[in-house]
């Protein structure tokens, strides 16, 4: 296994059989609707297909937004908002708040709420195909990228359509500002994972790896932050992971770091550095235990029992006697006190978010048809219905690793 | 190490002109 990443559920909702009987007043109309409701349940069916590809999200997702927009987007030309905007109630649940859905009268919140597992769909696709073994180029292209995408999402949601919503979300919802940083922070920091795997596969500088691995432990830091404010029971595993990776990348910034030091004859300082990297790793160990014991949502794993994982404490175990080793020999060195200062700043392999737009307006969606909806005929819609929808949990494919061989990301 | 193969949508200059794959890493490795 490559690489492994934590994963919180994916968002539950209720169905929607978008039936506006007397309000769609054209077959054109009732078509739409039927459309709607069809592209809307293959999208949701594509989120725990196995089988599904990026491409394959991409044209369901399009299919239902370009009709979806439909009822957000003004037909008109006037200012005022789609008539058709509120006249749907939308149940999703939240990724950190189990089974208690959010609900919102909004054809805008079903926008996010959905573009929001559609980018969640993006990182469990990055994770179960870097969790593969022989992982091959493309394939280790396909996770930096679909991440890339997914932190573009999350990204485009908050700044864009998120600030539309009437109702602002609760504390620990999906939609909150904090839980939209941190999961694009994760997003970024995820992707320059692969990014430093393939750097060092490839051989490339100590520096550009050690800078990038730094960049990344701070941006696995800075996730952590943004949701210390959270209630613990929601947050904790998620945190005890954004933890570990930290001090994980923390380990492999001191390590490669002290490779720099070696390399221009700082034997000591090398040496205090990959006894700093130790230090981190250990936290690091010892943060993995705690994640395995902490309730939550999301993945369950033992990270420290990863090749992944085992990997980076040899690295350091060996770079560290040789260290030791020349220091006897040759440079006879003091080791200082103090852990080296890391001021690196990575010029290489940030990850940078990939824009998202949504598609173009679906074409059967003119202001001709748009006309033929008249509200004043009375809605037998679903919002209507006495009887409260259930919200299930979605039942989401095995996303467990597959055997460890030991093999990394070319 | 062997110069990665890039295809050409691969390749593109970072904002200090140096020669990059799609990871951002340089092309030539060290």
């Amino acid at each position: 296994m490559a690489h492994w990443f934590h994963r919180n559920p994916l968002k539950a909702t209720a169905p929607v059989s978008f039936n506006y009987y007397g309000v769609a007043g054209s077959p054109a109309a009732n078509k739409i609707c039927n459309d709607l409701r069809t592209t809307r349940a293959r999208l949701l069916d594509m989120f725990t297909d196995i089988t599904c590809t990026p491409e394959i999200m991409k044209n369901a997702t399009d299919a239902y937004f370009s009709l979806l927009q439909g009822f957000i987007a003004s037909l008109d030309g006037g200012t005022q908002d789609n008539k058709m905007r509120y006249i749907q109630n939308f149940k999703w649940t939240d990724t950190l708040q189990g089974n208690t859905p959010s609900a919102q009268q909004d054809m805008v919140f079903e926008l996010v709420s959905m573009s929001f597992n559609v980018a969640l769909w993006y990182t469990k696709f990055a994770s179960r195909l870097a969790g593969k073994e022989n992982i091959t180029e493309p394939e280790a292209k396909d996770v930096h990228r679909s991440l890339k995408v997914a932190a573009g999402i999350f990204i485009n949601l908050k700044e864009v359509h998120i600030p539309r919503l009437i109702t602002p979300a609760e504390k620990g919802r999906d939609l909150e500002p904090r839980v939209m940083d941190a999961y694009i922070i994760q997003c970024q920091a995820e992707a320059q994972e692969v990014t430093i795997a393939r750097a060092i596969e490839l051989k490339h500088k100590a520096t550009i790896i050690a800078a990038l691995a730094y960049e990344t432990a701070n941006f696995y830091q800075k996730a952590d932050h943004t949701l210390n404010t959270l209630e613990p029971e929601c947050s904790s595993k998620w945190r005890k992971y954004l933890q570990l990776k930290q001090h994980f990348y923390m380990a492999y910034a001191y390590c490669y770091h002290g490779q720099t030091l070696l390399a221009g004859d700082k034997c000591g300082e090398a040496i205090r550095s990959l006894q700093e990297a130790e230090k981190c790793y250990a936290r690091a160990e010892a943060l993995c235990k705690e994640y395995r014991q902490t309730k939550g949502p999301g993945t369950t794993a033992k990270p420290s029992e990863q090749l992944f994982f085992i990997k980076l404490g040899g690295l350091i175990k060996n770079t560290l006697e040789k260290c030791q080793r020349e220091n006897g020999f040759i440079y006879f060195h003091k080791v200082p006190a103090e852990a080296p200062t890391l001021e690196l700043k990575a010029s290489y392999g940030l990850a940078e978010p990939v824009p998202f737009e949504l598609p173009p307006l679906s074409e059967q969606c003119t202001p001709e048809v748009y006309a033929t909806f008249d509200l004043t005929r009375g809605a037998k819609n679903d919002k209507a219905k006495p009887k409260e929808e259930e919200v299930k949990p979605v039942k989401e494919p095995d996303l467990k690793p597959q055997k460890d061989t030991g093999c990394s990301i070319s | 190490p062997t110069i990665p193969e890039g295809l050409p949508g691969d390749r593109a200059n970072n904002r200090d002109g140096v020669l990059v794959d799609e990871f951002g890493l340089p092309q030539i490795p060290a």
